[in-house]
């Protein structure tokens, strides 16, 4: 995945859940690192659709665990 | 598909009582959309126009929110009606609203309610209130679902 992009969700998930973008590494944990609930990971999504314009599938949400993880599922969604 | 719901039906979804139920009827129930369309109705028997202000009265954002909230749990029902039918908890998690109009005493709110996101857990509704097709009040909804323990 291109830099530019990772940090434009980078800066989504940063704004959502309000941590300074220096203390959010790639691998901190959603729900157990960085308390992150149901309803704002829906927010990211939510987000992360409209500003890149593609589309996540719900059965994708739930693996969606670290900012690692987003960028290794938004690959393989943006392959198809 | 649109379907009309009466109280009795809409008392069945929303777990809401007197003096919080703040949808009278719903108009539309529309599942391919991810839409639904509510109906409250505002009159000066309404309790908290007596404090809201007196003299002056106006329906309190904070209630235009709630029935904005409780016609998103329709949606919600209407979406993923499996879970709607164990009656889970709903609470709020994010409201995101302008206020465009006053609404007033005899003021007929449309609430209109359209998916963004819906899961098993949570979900993301815009939402707008309509008096006389103006817009009153529009925003966006995230609101968490919980099964009961």
């Amino acid at each position: 995945m291109l830099e530019e992009m990772k940090a434009k969700i980078k800066t989504i998930v940063s704004e959502i859940l309000e941590v300074p973008q220096d203390k959010l590494s790639d691998e901190a944990r959603f729900f157990e690192d960085l308390n992150v609930d149901s309803m704002m990971a829906l927010e990211i999504v939510a987000s992360i659709e409209k500003k890149l314009k593609i589309v996540i599938p719900e059965e994708e949400i739930p693996k969606l665990r670290s900012l690692k993880n987003v960028f290794e599922s938004l690959d393989k969604l943006m392959m198809k | 598909m649109n379907d009309i719901w009466s109280i009795e039906k809409i008392q069945e979804i929303l777990p809401q009582r007197y003096p919080f139920l703040f949808i009278d009827k719903v108009l539309e129930v529309n599942k391919e959309q991810g839409k639904v369309v509510c109906i409250k109705n505002f009159t000066i028997n309404d309790y908290f126009f007596a404090g809201h202000f007196p003299a002056n009265p106006v329906t309190p954002g904070v209630i235009i929110i709630e029935a904005l909230a409780q016609a998103s749990i329709i949606l919600y029902a209407a979406l993923k009606p499996e879970i709607a039918a164990r009656h889970p908890d709903y609470y709020l998690g994010k409201v995101e609203v302008k206020f465009l109009k006053p609404v007033k005493p005899g003021d007929q709110l449309v609430l209109e309610v359209k998916k963004e996101k819906a899961m098993a857990n949570a979900g993301i509704v815009k939402a707008m209130a309509k008096v006389n097709n103006n817009i009153v009040a529009e925003g966006t909804i995230v609101f968490g679902v919980k099964e009961k323990q």
